[in-house]
């Protein structure tokens, strides 16, 4: 059974290019625009998230505590995709609860091998 | 007359205020919604197009990778190859059987001779019949003229060696017969011999060639084959090719995604200066702090040539310095573990 991600990305391209990687690679991809339409999709089964940090609504590192705040999915491993490669965002993500993060502009097969990694674990 | 504002505090002791400033402030306020609403409008129209064209790309690698499916698992090269083999094999198969057959021609032909050599001690055996029933009437012959000179006591006698005389006539008769009817054979043997050559020879020569007119098919039918495999092969390699630079292209539009961010930083400054210096005309707030201001805005960006922009150009003074460069994917991407 394939498993399932979920992508949170306000920018289209970013959602289609990642989106069209991990769906090459045998997975299920859910997409969401931004923190808030994300936590409208959490339902079900999801194996991984990977988040972008700066959207409207709902920011990643807001989305990011809600995940870990959330009863079912805290333990879900979440990946953080942006632009910002400053060291007191990272601090943040780290602090939140992410797993990885990684800057964009960013090779998919770098995404895949860390959803790899995570989604073993 | 346009109303002369003061916007910011000057605060730098060495930008001397210029009366031309305040004109320039006033200039700003007017222009700040416009020159919002114009990078908003670049911004997506920007985005709506990288979009599209993402979603364009997307739809060709797919097809793309459909048509390679496709064509690794329908290209019949390996029913093409298993269907070669098997012609091979069958037509192998047929020219053995023809083999074979013209083999038997040649078995049938030694069978014959050897008839014909039986039938040759045959007619020796017709001769000396033929010569036995001559010395037998010469003994008959003999025998009569003896009975003729022993007078009215041989009469009996002379009745005998005349009969023997007939039997002696008809069998060297049989003989000849038998000699003639085993030239006969002969020669009806030997035209079968000849004819069976011929068929022989006319078979072997048309044996001979179907094999090489069956090989030349094999031959061309396995170029053919080839060809189509290598021509096959060489779109797969093609289309592989241009799959992966569809998909790269579609990695370095992730610039999109990048300048959309720097733009709608700069639509929310630019808004947000707007609102500040409507309530400085307004009279509703004093001359705003540039410098902290500036400092404020550091805190709004979110990538790192932001923050290298700014640094660099927020000296007023001097040439105005190069903006920082358009990043690309290279190899590899900046990630870490937590």
């Amino acid at each position: 059974m394939a498993k399932r991600i979920l992508i949170v990305d306000d920018s289209a391209s970013v959602r289609q290019v990642s989106n069209m990687a991990l769906t090459r690679a045998g997975y299920e991809v859910i997409e969401a625009t931004d923190g808030q339409d994300a936590l409208g999709k959490l339902a079900g089964k999801i194996n991984l998230i990977i988040s972008d940090v700066n959207m409207p609504r709902m920011d990643g590192i807001s989305f990011l505590k809600a995940v870990k705040a959330h009863p079912n999915y805290k333990f879900t491993p979440v990946i953080m995709l942006t632009t910002e490669a400053g060291e007191d965002k990272k601090n943040e993500g780290r602090a939140a609860g992410a797993k990885a993060w990684i800057v964009k502009p960013f090779q998919p097969q770098t995404m895949l091998d860390a959803v790899a990694k995570l989604c073993l674990a | 007359m346009q109303k002369v504002v003061r916007l910011f505090k000057r605060v730098s002791v060495d930008v001397p205020v210029r009366p031309e400033v305040n004109v320039a402030d006033a200039v700003c306020v007017q222009a700040l919604p416009i020159w919002s609403k114009q990078i908003e409008t670049a911004r997506l129209q920007t985005e709506e197009a990288i979009v599209a064209l993402s979603a364009r790309f997307a739809g060709i690698v797919n097809r793309l990778d459909l048509a390679l499916d496709a064509s690794q698992h329908h290209s019949g090269d390996a029913d093409l190859a298993q269907a070669l083999e098997a012609g091979r094999r069958e037509l192998a198969r047929v020219m053995e059987s023809l083999t074979e057959i013209h083999q038997s021609r040649s078995t049938l032909a030694t069978q014959i001779r050897s008839l014909a050599a039986h039938s040759s001690e045959l007619a020796k055996m017709a001769s000396e019949v033929e010569q036995i029933a001559f010395q037998t009437n010469m003994l008959a012959l003999n025998a009569a003229i003896e009975a003729a000179h022993v007078g009215e006591a041989g009469r009996g006698f002379a009745v005998v060696a005349h009969e023997v005389r007939n039997l002696a006539t008809a069998s060297r008769e049989t003989g000849k017969g038998i000699t003639e009817k085993i030239a006969l054979v002969n020669e009806s043997l030997a035209k079968i011999i000849d004819t069976n050559e011929t068929v022989s020879v006319r078979e072997g020569k048309a044996l001979h060639d179907s094999e090489n007119r069956i090989q030349n098919v094999l031959g061309q039918f396995g170029d053919m084959s080839a060809s189509l495999s290598r021509s096959s092969e060489d779109l797969r390699r093609e289309s592989g090719v241009i799959k992966d630079e569809i998909a790269e292209s579609m990695v370095q539009l992730q610039f999109q995604d990048r300048v959309g961010q720097i733009m709608s930083q700069v639509v929310g400054s630019m808004r947000d200066l707007d609102q500040r210096a409507s309530a400085v005309v307004r009279g509703e707030q004093p001359a705003l702090d540039a410098e902290a201001y500036m400092t404020q805005m550091i805190n709004t960006y979110t990538t790192d040539e932001q923050r290298r922009n700014h640094q660099s150009g927020i000296s007023h003074t001097g040439p105005v310095n190069e903006p920082t460069g358009t990043l690309k994917v290279q190899g590899g991407s900046d990630i870490e573990y937590f």
